[in-house]
């Protein structure tokens, strides 16, 4: 019964009526007890240490040693003038917003074409889903050796044809092409999913009546497809654009934020500033404004889904 | 000719599959290589082996510990999974059926913490645990896990409970069913889905996690998979052929679980593609 | 479907007991267990942490009360030593990697009053002690670096490494390997360190006598700086470094030496040993630094395998007792042989294989000068990133000679007016 409930579209409408809802809160709020053991874990391991952080943020420590002295806000004002800073936020949005649209895409493309009753479609799927399974850091890796210079498989090729070897990630632009291009791999699996999903839940009958009115290929696609993929749409570009904006390891490992401090992304520099420059304290205050920044592309974010949930 | 452009199109669209599926077996085929090769073998990374060298495999498990370090991460992730569905759905009900003002601030702080970068919490955290004498205990690195993956989850459960239709609980309610008979009489049993799709998204990724769990277990003897692999990258020195065996010992596990919950994976993400 | 149910709720059961069980196990944290906890710094499988572990495994038949507990480190090593010391938890024993006196002395135990302490290596002593002599760590090795080659890339393209007395005959031999179409100089620029040892190799020939005490009394001595700085970006407008220099990591340092893709690194010389691993045949060694005013040319010396002790950990006696037993001439000599390196105490000899021949030739017959770590001595104390970035910046294009420069001298006077 349940998988029913579940493969066909309900029914009912998702929101809860008006009525229900308010008798619902009428009733008491005791239900709210169920997420207090989730909030009572972020107070204690989320919270309580980002806001020691947050406290960090106004003192010039240098990460390990046991004195430290308040700075006030000079963390902060030094952050308006840091063109790194700057530069790396600026990455970060590359990083997020690419890595987003092109999953998207991809993730779209793929979902649509293993719809088809084609033969082999489970094997492919499983293989394109196969990298979302790997530790990015392995990803990564395995990505930097076929970039090698000397020894790199696409070097290989290219002296093979005749031409000189490349110095592929030596370049910011290309080498944040690259960065993007692979954590593009890796995830696409999860869009295409979402989106096979998606698919499969559309009803085949609004596609045979759209049929006799005369639609096919791009004007179904436009139509019906696209529509009816939005709650998809809005799963799949969270989570692509949560994973894109957090990207840490496939950085380090592929250019570990060079040359210069090019392809950085805040999470990488808030490493290399903490750790390698020992500013603990700056570090924090750039940890402080990414999350408020990200709070705030949450609201937006919410918002525009929360508006997309009342129209549908 | 309608039925042979089709076919055409078929034929096209199975082309690009395989292409795609080629590219994504690239990097697998890199590994699988480099973990067959001794590390003096200067053939192209793209040359299969000439002989199947095991050396590699052999310093991966005898030297890297790494038997060891997969039962650890069997152990956490395991344990940590579990908890974070169970917690996951439970904090998802009120928050997709009452919604309140209160609650609606809970789901978007709650969106707000996936987002939270680990290296800004890193040392307070670690600064408390070790307070906690939590470091290098399984239970300190399962609730850094189980707090750092379930917002994503309390996510995905809530927008899969919004999906379901009222008309049951309403039933139940009418019957006399309180509100945890309703949760985990009705709601529960219809979660294996999304279910399905927590378990895979955060258990995967608590299966590779480096970042904290290397600082939480630094010990050999509790370390998990990712630093294992990792602690054949040193300052000094470095074995790719050991970390490449050491990966592809490391995804079998990973790779056998989602094999077996593919099925429900893809109807789990049919929950939140739906309205 | 209640069986789902079911067994989700048997699920949490069982493993909140499992939890509670290793909970149990390991409450105690990482010392509570009464073992003595050494961070070694080493990979899992490297030679020295073999040796490492078999001279230990003789220390606790001979001490069986104490425990011993030596684990093995990845490329975040320095990152986890600052998280154990921001938050308390402090390891027994670590790894020093040329910092015991400028970065972990305040968290370290003076140790020049032990027995041992008679054989200290005095090539170390401008790295390791402090102006009252104290120093803070036992050195398993004396590490002695200089310009390491690839002798059969230099061959073919006709330059004897014997020819190379000032930078003019280094860039001369540049020239000819460049001519040959192998790349003369191999950095990396992903690992946050190598193209630091560039510039630090470098400066002391910079510097008179003079020069260096005013830069140890905290006076900027900018126009010599400018000078390394010139000679870097020189390096770069030739086309002398490998052209993937931003995204090479360490191991394409060692396999480019390895396989004749670079004639010359400047590296500590445990590089030598990891590109051997890659082609066991390549012909390397280890060649005096030129000095960049009229003075001879130097090797650089310094702290490179040396583990301290903790001033907090619960176990001083038993850990300074197995410092003392790693310090045996027997012992210290087969650390020091692995390491591939010079011994750092004086009572110890070691074969130090492929590094041996250049060793004899240069310190042995030749006598050449010992100078320290440049920025460890004459530098103030965080320094080191700032050489790290701003000979980054240049050898990448990022700043101008004026710019990095500028951007070492604003350091130096704000480090140097936090360490006073």
């Amino acid at each position: 019964m349940a998988e029913t409930l579940i493969t066909k579209p309900s029914p009912l409408p998702a929101t809860t009526p008006p009525h229900v809802a308010r008798r619902r809160r009428r009733k008491g709020g005791l239900v709210n007890l169920l997420y207090m053991p989730a909030l009572l874990l972020f107070a204690v391991f989320t919270v309580y240490p980002l806001i020691n952080g947050v406290g960090l943020s106004f003192t010039n420590w240098d990460g390990y040693s046991p004195e430290k002295a308040m700075v006030g806000l000079a963390n902060y004002t030094r952050l308006f003038s840091d063109d790194t800073f700057r530069m790396v936020l600026t990455n970060t949005v590359v990083y997020g917003l690419g890595s987003t649209l092109f999953q998207q895409v991809f993730g779209l493309g793929l979902a649509m074409a293993l719809d088809r009753p084609l033969r082999g479609r489970n094997a492919a799927r499983a293989v394109i889903y196969l990298p979302v399974l790997v530790s990015p850091v392995i990803m990564g890796t395995m990505y930097y050796l076929l970039f090698g210079y000397n020894n790199g498989a696409f070097n290989d090729v290219v002296t093979a044809l005749g031409m000189d070897r490349v110095a592929w990630l030596s370049n910011s632009t290309a080498a944040i092409a690259i960065i993007v291009a692979v954590n593009t791999l890796q995830f696409v699996g999860i869009s295409m999913i979402i989106y096979l999903a998606g698919l499969q839940s559309i009803p085949s009958e609004y596609y045979e009546a759209s049929m006799l009115d005369g639609a096919r290929g791009w004007k179904q696609f436009t139509n019906i497809t696209l529509p009816l993929l939005q709650p998809a749409f809005a799963t799949s570009i969270v989570l692509n654009l949560i994973g894109g904006l957090k990207l840490f390891d496939v950085i380090k490992v592929m250019t570990g934020g060079g040359p210069g401090y090019s392809t950085n992304s805040v999470s990488t520099l808030i490493g290399v500033v903490y750790f390698d420059n020992q500013s603990a304290g700056y570090a924090s205050a750039m940890g402080v404004v990414l999350f408020l920044m990200i709070v705030l592309f949450t609201l937006v974010l919410n918002s525009l889904l929360n508006r997309h949930r009342l129209e549908a | 000719m309608h039925l042979s452009t089709n076919r055409l199109f078929n034929a096209m669209v199975g082309v690009v599959l395989l292409l795609a599926a080629l590219i994504q077996l690239v990097p697998f085929y890199v590994a699988v290589t480099t973990a067959f090769k001794p590390i003096d073998d200067r053939s192209s990374q793209l040359v299969p082996p000439s002989a199947l060298f095991f050396g590699n495999f052999l310093t991966a498990l005898n030297q890297g510990n790494i038997l060891r370090a997969v039962g650890n991460s069997v152990l956490i992730t395991v344990i940590s999974t579990v908890l974070v569905c169970l917690l996951g759905a439970m904090a998802a009900y009120p928050l997709a059926r009452r919604l309140t003002s209160l609650n609606k601030t809970v789901s978007l702080v709650i969106v707000g913490l996936i987002m939270v970068p680990p290296l800004s919490i890193l040392v307070p955290l670690y600064t408390m645990m070790n307070q906690l004498h939590a470091i290098n205990s399984y239970w300190g690195e399962i609730a850094v896990m189980v707090t750092g993956h379930l917002p994503l989850a309390i996510f995905l459960y809530t927008a899969f409970m919004r999906s379901l239709p009222l008309s049951i609980e309403e039933a139940a309610t009418v019957d006399g069913a309180n509100t945890l008979q309703i949760l985990f009489r009705i709601i529960f049993p219809v979660l294996k889905p999304v279910t399905a799709t927590v378990i895979i998204l955060s258990g995967v990724s608590i299966w590779n996690e480096f970042s904290l769990s290397g600082y939480l277990l630094a010990k050999p003897s509790v370390q998990t998979i990712a630093p294992a692999i990792g602690s054949f990258f040193s300052q000094q020195s470095s074995n790719l052929g050991a970390a490449a065996a050491a990966s592809l010992i490391a995804v079998v596990p990973v790779l056998v679980a989602y094999l077996f919950l593919q099925k429900y994976f893809i109807k789990g993400m049919v929950a939140g593609a739906e309205k | 479907m209640k069986s789902g149910f079911t067994l989700l709720a048997a699920g949490v059961v069982i493993s909140l007991s499992l939890a509670g069980c290793g909970a149990s196990g390991d409450a105690a944290g990482s010392s509570g267990d009464g073992s003595i906890e050494v961070q070694t710094g080493l990979a899992v499988d490297s030679k020295l942490l073999s040796t490492l572990k078999e001279v230990t495994n003789s220390f606790q038949q001979a001490n069986p009360t104490v425990k011993i507990n030596l684990v093995p480190n990845s490329t975040t090593y320095e990152k986890d030593m600052k998280v154990r010391l921001a938050s308390g938890n402090v390891p027994d024993i670590w790894w020093t990697h040329g910092w015991s006196r400028d970065r972990y002395s305040k968290f370290l135990l003076p140790l020049q009053n032990e027995a041992w302490a008679t054989n200290f290596n005095p090539a170390l002593s401008d790295a390791m002690k402090d102006s009252t002599g104290a120093f803070y760590a036992m050195p398993i090795d004396t590490d002695i670096a200089g310009i390491i080659y690839n002798k059969d890339v230099l061959d073919k393209a006709g330059v004897s490494v014997g020819t190379i007395k000032t930078w003019g005959d280094f860039e001369t031999a540049a020239a000819a390997v460049k001519a040959h179409g192998v790349t003369p100089i191999t950095v990396s620029g992903k690992a946050n360190g190598p193209a630091g040892n560039l510039t630090d190799w470098i400066s002391p020939g910079a510097y008179t006598k003079d020069e260096l005490a005013q830069l140890k009394n905290g006076t900027f001595v900018g126009d010599k700086y400018k000078t390394v700085l010139d000679l870097v970006a020189k390096w770069r407008d030739q086309g002398y470094f490998n052209p993937d220099y931003a995204s090479a990591a360490t191991t394409d340092m060692d396999q480019a030496l390895a396989q004749g893709q670079a004639a010359f690194i400047f590296s500590q010389n445990n590089r030598i040993n990891n590109a051997l691993q890659y082609n066991p045949k390549a012909n390397l060694g280890f060649m005096p630094i030129p000095s960049l005013t009229s003075g001879p040319s130097y090797l650089v010396g310094g702290e490179m395998n040396a583990y301290g002790i903790s001033k907090t950990s619960a176990h001083t006696e038993d850990a300074k007792k197995y410092l003392a037993y790693l310090a045996e001439p027997a012992n210290e000599s087969k650390l020091a042989q692995s390491a591939g390196s010079a011994p750092g105490l004086t009572n110890a000899t070691a074969n130090m294989g492929a590094v041996q021949a250049s060793y004899d030739q240069w310190m042995t017959q030749a006598k050449t000068t010992l100078v320290p770590y440049f920025d460890r001595v004459y530098l103030p104390n965080g320094m080191w990133n700032t050489m790290v970035t701003t000979t980054d910046s240049i050898i990448t294009k990022q700043s101008s000679v004026d710019a990095a420069l500028g951007q070492v001298e604003s350091d130096f006077k704000s480090l140097y007016g936090q360490g006073k």
